[in-house]
């Protein structure tokens, strides 16, 4: 499966492309903003692959001009209730900080809302992650309630919240 | 175009980093305050205020504010 929009091409993870994903995840760059800091050996790397590689959980490499820059998901989809918990992080020190991952938001927000026709995004971002904070809420996510004491904070987006958030992002990457 | 006057609207971005740190070779990406957001709101405040489209590949080409000050005067 491949989304090709807004400049970027979305790859659905591959057993093949695991071992990549996880030299990014243990490097200390991208390890200290996750909720799990220990070291992923290649088995479990392989065990968290086969418990993510059905239409519960799509996980996306980024891909920038041929390059592979990031990953991208949305994981642990609940059908019934409409939800499911997104999450992204770029690698290549290139591309941080700049337009392509609300190019990255975009196409995922409409696999979301509209292939998989689901109602509330959820995420969960490290209260001393100013700048995924930021990005979130710029993308119309809020927090949910009662998150004031917990490390680890929910968040949630309507599908009017993106769209809303969508128009503005279009309008400035067109 | 003036260039201090591109600076002054390029720092007015910014919320928490002081004035001062915003000079023509200020390599902004180095600036703490620097994120995905502040690429897309100076991309809007160069749309808004000089009406030309900065696209992403001019501010990953660009390392200091005058960089990004010469490309929007081009295409003026």
């Amino acid at each position: 499966m491949e989304i090709n929009n807004y400049g970027i091409t979305l790859r659905r993870l591959t057993r093949d492309k695991i071992e990549i994903v996880r030299n990014w995840r243990n490097d200390p760059k991208i390890q200290r903003f996750m909720e799990f800091r220990d070291y992923i050996t290649p088995e479990m790397q392989q065990k968290w692959f086969d418990r993510i590689n059905n239409d519960n959980n799509y996980y996306f490499i980024i891909v920038f001009r041929g390059k592979e820059i990031g990953l991208t998901n949305t994981k642990d989809i609940d059908y019934k209730k409409g939800t499911g918990e997104a999450g992204l992080f770029i690698y290549e020190d290139e591309y941080l900080n700049s337009d392509i991952s609300f190019r990255s938001a975009l196409c995922m927000g409409e696999l979301f809302y509209y292939d998989l026709k689901l109602k509330t995004s959820l995420a969960h971002i490290c209260r001393d992650n100013k700048r995924a904070i930021q990005y979130n809420k710029f993308l119309g996510y809020k927090i949910a309630d009662n998150q004031e004491n917990i490390y680890n904070q929910l968040y949630f987006q309507t599908q009017e919240a993106f769209e809303k958030s969508a128009a503005k992002i279009k309008h400035l990457i067109r | 175009m003036d260039i201090n006057e591109f600076i002054e609207k390029f720092a007015e971005i910014f919320e928490d980093t002081d004035r001062a740190e915003f000079q023509a070779d200020t390599k902004f990406k180095e600036l703490d305050e620097w994120s995905s957001i502040m690429a897309l709101n100076v991309i809007a405040m160069v749309d808004d205020e000089y009406d030309v489209l900065l696209k992403g590949d001019d501010i990953r080409g660009s390392e200091t504010i005058t960089q990004l000050f010469e490309i929007v005067k081009s295409r003026k």
